[in-house]
Order: structure tokens, then sequence, then C-alpha cells
């Protein structure tokens, strides 16, 4: 049943961008002073919190939104040889957007 | 006297390259069905036109087509129901065309059989010398009646957005009527349906767009078996589902006398 | 599931809707353009995570850097963007619940024996969808008033 838990996964990682994302935007806005301002953006990457925040919106929002991808393009007849060539493809920019994206606080701030 | 114009999608294999629209003139009738605006083309004007019907009464789902860009029965659409003078006839879009109105249902059918739609008895011997039959409540029967009515017609599957592009995704005809028999405590190929609806092609792509059910002509409503056999998947994969019990054979009717004393024959037997 | 791939559609003359049907396929009812507008703003919002991410790589380049491209991203243009980011938000978000729930069978109600004239699970819980639409034009009106004021 190796689809129907991608597709639990799917789901679960669903509700929990909800919470996580208002979350984000809450946290980012009531910040003290400009959210965007360097001050602000480098404080929150120096909190452990918001780190774990960070890392963990970033694993739902890549599972959720590439999963999502390869249901659409799956959709396009794609025969079962292809089809693992998208699965690892898709595999391999999720993991590479991870490492990037977690890279970017822990190499500009700490 | 009223008429109605009749916009015909015409294609001759072998002479036409793809297909296109021809315009019909229709003396309206009382009563009158597309199906009827058809047959009138093909009787007084075009004896070429070739559609596909049978019944004329929306039992045997042949006649399906896509009129005024909603897939129908042709017997089963009043003309007056449709609200305009101007009536579009297309063939079943995600079905090849054969010729003018005529699409091929092959693809229907190898995915119908895909899915064995059939009951699988857990026990072979009973199957093939049965010596009763199976008792089933009415509630059971509830459960999985509403599937049972599907004709085969195959709007369900032009209305499919999955289907429009996804050769390879059974569809909702051939999803519903696994889940009609997953759920029919007769059978015992719940494993085996579950396994053919997690592929990569299989159940996961319905987005529960809904135009299935909408274009039914009997009811069947296919997007409510396609989200129940979701959820049996779902429950199954979590190790959550009950264990259908398998139907038990009925007991041999006891000896009993009638209530009343039945009357002796009045006509002398041979 | 296994199923053989379109053969006949070899034989005779292709007539899938393709593509376009994703936005268009006939003169279908409500659900079947949420569907295409859960994939719109889906995609909407696959992109603004690429493009955020994309943009917090100017922290790299120290402080300058991220204060010229916060100074780009402050123009009108953009507050436009961000504000049909957290629009297509509010109705993915929504309508992905009412999703989860029905994809479960949840809010469709039992099957039961056809009795003409049909109206079938989604058409009999349309009030669902409706509550639901007006919860996302209110939310998208406020988040609107918040960006403005």
């Amino acid at each position: 049943m190796r689809e129907t838990r991608l597709k639990i996964l799917q789901y679960i990682t669903g509700i929990g961008l909800f919470f996580l994302v208002g979350t984000h935007l809450i946290v980012s806005l009531l910040s003290s002073g400009e959210p965007t301002s360097w001050e602000s953006v480098s404080g929150r990457a120096a909190s452990a919190g918001w780190l774990a925040l960070f890392i963990f919106l970033l694993i739902f929002g890549l599972y959720h939104g590439i999963h999502g991808l390869r249901t659409i393009i799956m959709e396009l007849s794609i025969p079962k040889l292809p089809a693992k060539v998208l699965d690892w493809t898709l595999l391999v920019i999720g993991l590479a957007i991870f490492g990037y994206a977690v890279y970017i606080p822990i190499n500009a701030f700490l | 006297m009223q008429e109605l114009t009749f916009k015909v999608q015409r294609y001759l294999p072998g002479k036409d390259k793809k297909a296109y629209i021809q315009q019909f003139t229709v003396p309206l009738r009382q009563g009158m069905t597309v199906l009827d605006g058809l047959i009138y083309i093909k009787e007084n004007v075009d004896n070429t036109l070739s559609f596909r019907s049978s019944c004329r009464m929306g039992i045997c789902g042949s006649c399906g087509m896509f009129i005024n860009n909603f897939p129908m029965l042709a017997c089963h659409t009043p003309v007056e129901e449709l609200g305009t003078d101007r009536i579009e006839v297309r063939s079943l879009p995600n079905f090849p065309v054969i010729r003018d109105l005529v699409a091929d249902l092959d693809l229907l059918f190898e995915k119908h059989k895909s899915i064995k739609p059939y009951i699988i008895s857990p026990d072979t011997e009973e199957a093939e010398e049965p010596t009763a039959e199976f008792l089933q409540s009415g509630e059971e029967l509830e459960g999985y009646v509403q599937f049972a009515y599907c004709v085969k017609c195959g709007l369900c599957m032009a209305a499919c957005p999955t289907v429009a592009t996804d050769a390879l995704f059974p569809g909702p005809q051939s999803l519903g009527q696994a889940y009609r028999y997953c759920t029919d405590r007769r059978d015992a190929g719940v494993e085996e349906r579950f396994h053919q609806a997690d592929s990569r092609h299989g159940v996961w792509l319905c987005h529960l767009a809904g135009a299935c059910s909408e274009a039914c002509p009997k009811g069947v409503d296919p997007a409510l078996a396609i989200q129940l056999l979701k959820r049996a998947m779902v429950f199954d994969s979590l190790r959550l589902k009950k264990k259908k019990k398998p139907a038990s054979i009925a007991q041999p009717l006891a000896e009993s006398k009638p209530k009343i004393d039945v009357p002796e024959f009045t006509v002398k037997q041979p | 599931m296994k199923t053989k791939a379109a053969g006949s559609e070899n034989r005779h003359l292709p007539n899938r809707l393709g593509i376009k049907s994703w936005v268009w396929g006939g003169n279908y009812t409500l659900e079947r353009y949420l569907y295409t507008l859960h994939r719109v703003t889906g995609l909407g919002l696959l992109l603004y995570i690429t493009l955020h991410l994309a943009m917090n790589g100017f922290r790299l380049g120290g402080v300058e850097s991220w204060i010229d491209i916060m100074e780009i991203l402050g123009m009108s243009g953009f507050k436009v963007g961000e504000y049909l980011v957290a629009a297509a938000f509010i109705i993915h978000a929504l309508n992905g619940g009412r999703l989860i729930l029905q994809h479960l069978g949840y809010t469709l109600g039992k099957p039961k024996p056809p009795v003409y004239p049909y109206v079938d699970s989604l058409r009999r819980r349309r009030p669902i969808v409706w509550a639901m639409l007006a919860l996302i034009v209110a939310l998208a009106v406020y988040v609107l008033i918040v960006f403005v004021t």
C-alpha cells in the first residue's frame, strides 16, 4: 500500500502546514521591529525554537508541494520506468532544496 | 412549425483526417429527445449518419454522447430540457471515435474487467457446487446496491478530468465497481483489488472533481464509491480496518405445513 | 492498477480532452472548478516557496545584499504578489481541508438506492461547499484590509 501511505503523509503534511504557516506568519509579524530587517531575520535564525519551526515547515512544505507536483505530472500517462525516474528526480530535487534552505540560516548567522 | 438546429460531429475513417461539425434542421415534436432528432436526420436527411442506440429508455447505456458540452444519454435527454434550439452533439470525449458519434468503448470494458467485477468466493468448492444461497441483510445490500446500477455507458469516464490525460488511470467506472465488490460480504477479493488500486495511476489520482457523479444517468454516484474505497484503503493501511465477516450460507428450510389448506386442483390433471 | 494503455486510440481517431480539460471540460458545476482552483493555487504556492527560499539566499551575501533585495521586494508590484499568495493559501488550505474529509468519505453521507431524480452525494452536501467559499471570501477580504492598512 505504498501510494496510500504516501497519500496519508500528504494529508498529514497538509494539516501540519495549516498550523505551521500560521505560526510562521505570526512569529515573523509579531517579532519586535520590522520583521524583514537584518536584525530581526538574524535574531530569529539564532533562536533554536525558530530554527526547529523553520525545519518542520520546510519538510512539510517540500513534501506536500513535491508530492502534489508528482501527482499532477503522473496524470500525463507516465509509464512505469519514466515514473520511477520521476520519483527519484523529485526526491533528489527535494533533498537539494532542503539542504540549501537549511544551509542559509546556519551559514549566514551562526 | 418550430425547428431545431442540430450541429452534429461527423468523421469518416479513411476519408477524414479529423472530425468536423455538420448542421441539420430538425422539426420539433412534443416530447422529442436528442436521440429522436438524430433518428429523424438518419431517416429523412442523411442516412450515412452513424450513432449507437438500442433500448431508447435509458437502460442499455448505448447512446452516450456529448450534448451541448455535457455527457448525456441521447435517449434520456428531452430537447426541451436543454433550453435552446441549437443542439451540438459530439462523440463522448476521452474515447476514440470509430465513426461520427460512435465512440470506441473498449477502454471502458478493459478497465472494468481489470478490477475483476465479480464475486471472488472465499470457498471455491461452494462457488463451484453451490449448496445454498448466501445470507445478506438489507443493510449490507444498501451498502453497495447503488453502485450495482451501473450500465457501463461511459459518461463518467467522459466527464473525468484525470481520464482526460491519463490513459493508465482506471477511471471512475471501474474504481466505483471495485468498491462495490470490496464491500460485498460474499466477496474475498478485497486485498487483490486494494493492491491494484494502490498503483501510481490508481485511486489516488481521483481528486474529487465530482463530474463523474454529476454525469451519471443512473444515480450510481461513482465519486462516493471512490471516496469510500479510499477510506477503506487508508484504514487498511493504518491497520484500523474491521475484518469483514464472510457471508454465511443459508440453512435448508425446515419442513413445514401450510397455515391454510391448499384447495385441490379443480382442473383434472391429464 | 494494471490496465491496457490506449491501444484502440491507435486504431481510431483519438479524442482525449487532454490538459485543457484541467481548466475547462464541459458544463459541470462547482466542485469540478474547485478542482481547477485547487490545482492552480497549489502550483502557485509551490512556485512561491521556491522563490521565497531563493530570496532567502541573499542572506549569504551579507547585510548590504539583504537590504538591496528587501528594497526591491518592497515595491508595490511585489505587494500585490504577496496578497495573491496569501489568498492562494487561504483557498488551498480551506478547500484542502474539505478534500481531506471528503476523500476519506466523511461529510458525504451513506450510499442509498438511487431514486429519480438522482442527486449525488456531493450535491446533497453542497451547503458545506458554500460555507467554505463564504469563509474563503471573508478571510480574503480581511487579509486585503490588513494589507491595505
